[in-house]
């Protein structure tokens, strides 16, 4: 996946980054990682000289965010090496819930704790991934089961197969360092890229179109190929096959087209399309939301015309001119619309000027995708707040668990239980439900934010390869 | 071109119709400050998506957060790690951290810990980083200092400083073996001598002449005088 250049990003995304680091790793690494994001490329005495760190703490930082992938070191000559921050990867650790989830129902538990075991250690040997989760599973196991190794092997091949998984790049030898032996396994990563979450229209035949298509997404699969790479289970004859394809390639939003007929039907997926389709219904679902539905209206009007007029805008979406104008401007303001100026006259006089609203796709999705970042990291910060405001009450309850714990453990009776238990007055309960209730939303919100961030980016990542 | 001021009424110098407002209307107001921080909205927040996915992945989210606090990755600052009040229940939440041990192959090599040949612990916190090139001019340049400060009679810095002899003597035998570029810094040495002389309970050069350690000290009282 491409990264940013540290110059070309926002402070609300360096703000974000720095959130993260902080909550995954502590203070120490997110103060040499942000350093990193916001100065580029720097060798090692220099981020300890103006990060004011000590060079032992520097240097177990980047072993902590090199072992992690979200920087990366090059050798230049004369041996100086300078460490490079990746700033896109960090922001992709929002995404790890999200990641777990949707390996468990695709590849279920033993899937979902070797997915989960990578991204909590950054890389590791195959073996020791297998060990690792073949014993936590074990532990969820009756008593006296165990659960096989080779089992475990077989679904970490899966995922490798289909690139959930990916084996790291072997570290080349450099002048200076002495040939030390090849690794004896191959350490491996997750790698996220293809990790899209597949849109749930017709999703039989979608993913048979897709399995069929591999390696070029954009090639086209032939008719019968899509025949005989539909489960057997679902049981569709070649005509009703026909039929949805055909169904799926006449609807508006081109998600699937139709390249020739040959073989049946020559079909391929429009991934492009689809992206595009989804960032536009997000910016107007974003317009419904905020301004109304009858912005809503005008702002897919001039999605739809291209570009209009003021005075054209009033009598297409009939809404009375003070109302129009107002929408627009808000809109406007906002950068969800831009104005664009057609001279009519070679000396671009004011007056004999068109000024034409317009719906630039690309630059509203930036836009959005930016306020998106500041939005999770406003999230995190009052989560934050919400969590140290509390902090007493927090850690009185966790105390109290704990002894709890330990008395049941030692066998305490119920009475003594319930003593220990009332340490914690009734209001006192009332506010850590709340609290509970607080952090669970914002939690939740951030969830669904990044979900809105991946379409965003998958979008302008699509639209940029084009260009 | 300049515009026509101060001759009666202000003159736009585009055609006001074309965004909308017809001549002479009420403009809007100008904007003189930022908005609001926190302004009244007209429409309420949509509710967040619920369901079984959602409600594991929260889950999932949560338990990540608290995981991820005890992994070796997580690298505490030293005023995180001071108790304020000794708790009894402290007893029983002890977080144990495995250690980490990077993979030294996959990482550049000025990253290792430099060793020191008393401390046996390769995760030493006064792993240094710097490693000597050639470096005879610089215990020539220690040697001198150390004669300097003797003349003047300084008992307690002569220590010092031959604590830090000792050290860049051993330094250099390392430094003969291990041929890195790092590019030195008198300041950088300086500052690592501080920094382990404060790790340390014992002065390392305290039993470091091997002859008669009470022999010139003026404290000692226990040998007998005759």
């Amino acid at each position: 996946m491409s990264s940013k250049a540290p110059s070309t990003m926002t402070q609300a995304e360096i703000k974000l980054c720095s959130l993260l680091l902080q909550e995954h790793f502590g203070e120490i690494v997110e103060k040499i990682g942000v350093h990193l994001i916001r100065t580029g490329s720097q060798p090692l005495r220099v981020i300890a000289h103006d990060t004011g760190t000590s060079l032992d703490q520097v240097k177990k930082a980047l072993c902590v965010l090199i072992h992690h992938n979200l920087v990366i070191y090059r050798v230049h000559k004369r041996s100086v090496v300078e460490y490079e921050a990746q700033c896109s990867r960090v922001l992709r650790m929002l995404r790890y819930p999200r990641y777990i989830y949707t390996t468990k129902t695709l590849y279920s538990d033993t899937g979902e704790l070797i997915v989960e075991e990578l991204l909590l250690n950054g890389k590791m040997t195959m073996s020791a991934v297998v060990k690792k989760v073949a014993d936590r599973l074990t532990e969820t196991m009756e008593d006296g089961k165990t659960m096989d190794y080779a089992e475990v092997s077989n679904a970490f091949v899966r995922l490798a197969d289909t690139h959930f998984v990916q084996r790291c790049p072997l570290v080349p030898a450099t002048g200076d360092s002495d040939p030390g032996p090849p690794p004896p396994a191959p350490t491996l990563v997750i790698n996220e890229k293809d990790m899209y979450l597949v849109p749930k229209l017709s999703l039989i035949v979608v993913l048979a179109v897709l399995h069929s298509q591999a390696p070029l997404p954009e090639s086209s699969s032939v008719c019968s190929q899509i025949f005989r790479s539909l489960p057997g289970s679902y049981n569709i004859s070649k005509q009703v096959l026909d039929q949805y394809l055909t169904l799926l390639a006449d609807d508006p939003l081109e998600f699937i087209g139709k390249s020739g007929d040959s073989g049946g039907g020559m079909y391929v997926i429009n991934l492009h399309k689809a992206l595009a389709s989804l960032a536009t219904a997000t910016l107007e679902s974003v317009i419904q939301e905020r301004f109304g539905s009858r912005c809503a209206r005008i702002f897919r009007l001039v999605l739809q015309k291209k570009h209009l007029e003021q005075k054209q805008v009033e009598d297409f979406a009939m809404i009375p001119a003070k109302e129009a104008k107002d929408m627009l401007y808000k809109m406007l303001s906002e950068n969800f619309i831009s104005l664009q100026e057609i001279p009519k006259t070679p000396d671009h006089a004011p007056s004999r000027t068109f000024y034409l609203y317009t719906v630039n796709v690309l630059s509203a999705a930036r836009m959005l995708l930016h306020r998106c970042y500041k939005s999770i990291a406003n999230l995190i910060e009052r989560r934050q707040f919400e969590t140290k405001e509390n902090k007493r009450l927090l850690e009185k309850s966790q105390r109290v668990e704990a002894i709890i714990a330990s008395m049941q453990a030692t066998g305490a009776e119920e009475v003594q239980l319930q003593e220990i238990e009332e340490m914690i007055t009734a209001p006192e309960r009332q506010q850590l439900e709340t609290l509970k209730r607080n952090v669970n939303k914002l939690d939740a919100s951030e969830i669904q934010v990044d979900e809105t961030i991946f379409l965003l980016e998958s979008y302008i990542e699509s639209t940029m390869k084009r260009q | 071109m300049a515009g026509n001021k101060g001759r009666g009424r202000a003159a736009y110098t585009f055609n006001i119709e074309a965004v909308g407002f017809s001549r002479g209307e009420k403009l809007p107001d100008v904007v003189l400050k930022p908005p609001p921080l926190f302004p009244d909205t007209d429409y309420k927040p949509v509710p967040l998506k619920t369901g079984e996915d959602e409600d594991y992945m929260l889950a999932l989210k949560q338990e990540l957060r608290e995981t991820v606090k005890r992994m070796p990755y997580f690298i505490e600052t030293p005023a995180e790690k001071q108790d304020d009040i000794e708790r009894y229940s402290k007893r029983y939440m002890k977080v144990y951290k495995e250690e980490w041990i990077p993979d030294w192959r996959r990482l550049p090599r000025e990253m290792m810990p430099r060793k020191k040949c008393k401390k046996a612990d390769p995760k030493s916190k006064t792993a240094k980083a710097a490693d000597r090139g050639p470096s005879l001019t610089n215990s020539a340049d220690v040697l001198k200092k150390i004669e300097e400060l003797e003349k003047r009679g300084d008992g307690e810095k002569s220590d010092e400083e031959n604590e830090e002899k000792e050290g860049s003597k051993k330094k250099n035998k390392d430094g003969d073996d291990d041929d890195d570029d790092d590019n030195d810094e008198a300041e950088q040495e300086e500052y690592d001598e501080e920094e382990q002389e404060e790790e340390n309970d014992y002065i390392n050069s305290y039993f470091e002449d091997g002859d008669d350690f009470g022999a010139d000290s003026d404290d000692n009282m226990d040998e007998a005088t005759y």
